[in-house]
């Protein structure tokens, strides 16, 4: 899941970002409104955290460009005002949650969730394919009830696959949702990853459920 | 008592004493004039008939007869005739004075002895009262008779009856007319009144937005509404200044606290190396220095807000202060590698606060170094005009646009150029300097251009001593 995170207090930016990060979530930082809304207008994003209170360009300013180029990523604004008006206003102009600063990092993490979860058609908290069970809240994965360990990346990786199975998904459909702006597309991490994930997740077992797609990419199903 | 209902009282009062004294007067006039017609024509009727009487050489009348002959139109007008010797007996009497006996009274004799004519009033029970005139005949100076003209005051009196009876009903009715008349003006007149204190109760129940509507007249209450309307706006303003500066100060205090609790709860997520332990604490403690220091300002702001601040009033000698500050300053500018330059110094003393002015300029200096680019320069000048000594603090740095340049002296204003320039800075600093300046009696000016750089101008009076001390240019 990849997060643009628009906040001009660098110190703010930078512990939401690594907070992210230690949950797996491929995170972008832009202190600069303008900016911001550029990247967010011309990225795939699965969710934007906006700061209302930016130089240049106001975060409610970003949320009505962004709603009206009718991307319908999830947004959170953060606030430092903790008056109604400035939230109400904020919802008003497409934002779907807000937190006010100061926040709790686990709030702040679980808000994420419920977005993120918004966002996909499935609705309940835990993924199921198969056997194969994936929790966002605890992080913990599962096949026929024996825990497997997964790095942050391979955890990523699964969390994306999970959430659009059945689907065909290209390598840069992947690296787009799975890792940020600073990754090169031109290498064969993506393979390596997904060779990963298959050694841990597939391996010795009868029902294979990654499948490669010859040509354009992977696919996670039950079949 | 209400405003409406004493206007009424007293225009009401003012109205009944003005109808009382003008049906009084009124009512004594006519009573006056009547009487005195009355008199007139039994004087002429007198008159008449000494004349007809003289014409008959003063001859006595003897009988009725001879008395209606003598005076035809007395069976026609509503007067009658009595003649009584000198004694005063009755010697003759026209017909129509049947009913009483009517002798002369004894002073109307006396008078008529005395050659003179009286008028008097007769009054007899269940009658109307009279009026009598004695007229004495003389004649080669002896009174030959008394001739007596009368008439009833009837009609008199009946009109005068009717005049009090008129008054007495009129003047009620004319005084509950126009005091009916008198509360709806009032009321009228005090309707905006009644608004204004409508509108002053939603103002006090909170809603400022509310204002009067300005009546067309140029009243007082036209005034009244402008007043208070005016008063209205700078109440609004000050609690829209207020409500600004409380939303100001929590975000700068918010941002300092969402940094530590954000750094401090992700450390403690999970293990970590001591070095990362490490860099967080020294992080909040930058965060914990920056709210010391945003605290300390605005409760300062807020002491001289509520004029708490007791400020010194010591000659302070500027150019070794300026001089001191140099030292600091070039230190400061050191660090980013800014050159600061004491480009003019002049001696110059001001009445003040030494600790104050020192922070007021060290506050300009920090600016200056803090917006400047690396490499840059920054420049003081101390020099005197006239009374006042002048110091400015010139850098080449970012600068601040035209329609900023009003602003930054607000509290907690940073402009936008500034935010991106550093994260250092509360906001507070030109507002405390700013007031620094004003308590001195002085003068704070900003001149600046974007990209270029900007000049800060702090005029001050010059300590009376130093002022009289001949003037040296640098
Ligand atoms: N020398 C300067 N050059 C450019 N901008 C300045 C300068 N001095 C002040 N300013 C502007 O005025 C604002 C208010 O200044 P100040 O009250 O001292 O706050 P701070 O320095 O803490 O930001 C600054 O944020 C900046 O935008
Ligand atoms: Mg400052």
């Amino acid at each position: 899941m990849r997060i643009l995170v628009i906040e001009d207090e660098t110190k703010v930016g930078c512990f939401i970002k690594r907070a992210l990060e230690e949950e797996s979530y491929a995170v972008d930082l832009c202190e600069d409104g303008a900016r911001g809304l550029q990247i967010a207008l011309i990225t795939n994003y699965d969710l934007l955290i906006v700061d209302l209170m930016l130089p240049s360009l106001p975060g409610l300013e970003i949320l009505k460009g962004v709603r009206q180029a009718k991307v319908q990523t999830p947004i959170l604004i953060l606030t430092a005002q903790s008056q109604v008006d400035q939230r109400v206003k904020g919802l008003d102009a497409g934002a779907d949650d807000y937190l006010t600063k100061p926040f709790a990092i686990d709030e702040l993490l679980a808000r994420i969730r419920a977005l993120l979860r918004r966002g996909s058609t499935e609705s309940p908290g835990v993924l199921q394919i198969d056997d194969l069970a994936l929790n966002p809240a605890t992080r913990e994965v599962t096949r026929s009830g024996q825990r497997i360990d997964l790095t942050l990346k391979e955890y990523a990786l699964l969390e994306y696959l999970m959430r659009h199975t059945g689907r065909v998904l290209t390598r840069p459909m992947i690296s787009e949702h799975v890792w940020n702006q600073d990754f090169d597309t031109f290498t064969n991490v993506i393979d390596v990853y997904v060779n990963y994930l298959r050694n841990k997740i597939d391996r010795g077992r009868s029902k294979k459920l990654i499948h490669t797609i010859r040509g354009s990419g992977y696919m996670l199903k039950a079949d | 008592m209400p405003l409406r209902v004493r206007l009424t009282l007293w225009y009401g009062t003012a109205l009944a004493l003005i109808l009382i004294i003008f049906s009084t007067v009124l009512y004594f006039v006519t009573a006056r004039s009547l009487r005195d017609a009355v008199d007139e024509s039994l004087e002429e009727t007198a008159a008449a008939a000494v004349r007809s009487l003289e014409e008959r050489g003063f001859l006595p009348l003897v009988n009725e007869d001879e008395l209606m002959s003598q005076f035809p139109e007395l069976a026609r007008i509503d007067k009658f005739f009595q003649i009584f010797s000198p004694s005063g007996t009755i010697t003759i009497r026209s017909p129509n004075v049947k009913q009483h006996e009517m002798p002369l009274s004894p002073k109307a004799l006396e008078v008529a002895l005395a050659g003179r004519t009286l008028l008097e009033f007769a009054k007899y029970p269940k009658e109307p009262p009279l009026r009598l005139i004695s007229v004495p005949i003389i004649f080669r100076g002896s009174l030959l008779y008394i001739i007596q003209v009368g008439t009833s005051m009837d009609s008199v009196e009946a009109t005068l009856n009717r005049l009090l009876l008129v008054l007495l009903v009129s003047v009620p009715i004319a005084l509950a007319v126009s005091l009916a008349g008198g509360w709806f003006m009032a009321g009228r007149a005090l309707r905006p009144v009644d608004a204004i204190t409508l509108a002053a109760q939603r103002i006090a129940g909170g809603d400022l937005t509310q204002r009067l509507t300005v009546p067309a007249s140029a009243d007082e209450i036209g005034r009244l509404t402008k007043t208070f309307n005016g008063m209205i706006d700078r109440l609004e303003t000050s609690f829209r200044q207020i409500r600004q500066f409380s939303s100001d100060a929590s975000h700068e205090l918010r941002t300092p606290l969402t940094v530590m609790k954000g750094e401090t709860e992700l450390a403690l997520r999970r293990p970590r190396a001591t070095d990362d332990y490490k860099i967080v604490l020294e992080s909040n403690l930058e965060e914990i220095d920056r709210m010391t220091r945003i605290v300390d300002e605005l409760l300062f702001l807020s002491r001289t807000d509520m004029g708490e601040v007791k400020m010194e009033r010591q000659p302070v000698p500027l150019d070794s202060l300026i001089e001191d500050l140099h030292r600091q300053a070039s230190l400061l500018g050191h660090e980013r590698d800014i050159q600061v330059v004491l480009r003019a110094t002049a001696p110059a003393a001001v009445l003040g606060d030494e600790l104050r002015l020192r922070e007021l300029f060290l506050n300009l200096l920090d600016n200056a170094v803090k917006y400047s680019h690396p490499g840059g320069t920054v420049e003081i000048a101390l020099t005197i005009e006239h009374t006042q000594a002048q110091v400015t603090v010139t850098d080449r740095g970012i600068g601040i646009a035209q329609e900023d340049q009003s602003r930054i002296f607000d509290r907690f204003y940073r402009t936008d150029n500034a935010r991106t320039h550093t994260k250092k800075g509360t906001g507070l600093g030109l507002a405390i300097c700013a007031w620094i300046v004003e308590s001195h009696g002085g003068q704070l000016k900003v001149q600046s251009k974007v990209g270029e750089g900007s000049s800060f101008t702090v005029k001050l009076p010059l300590a009376p001593a130093a002022a009289k001390r001949p003037l040296t240019p640098s």
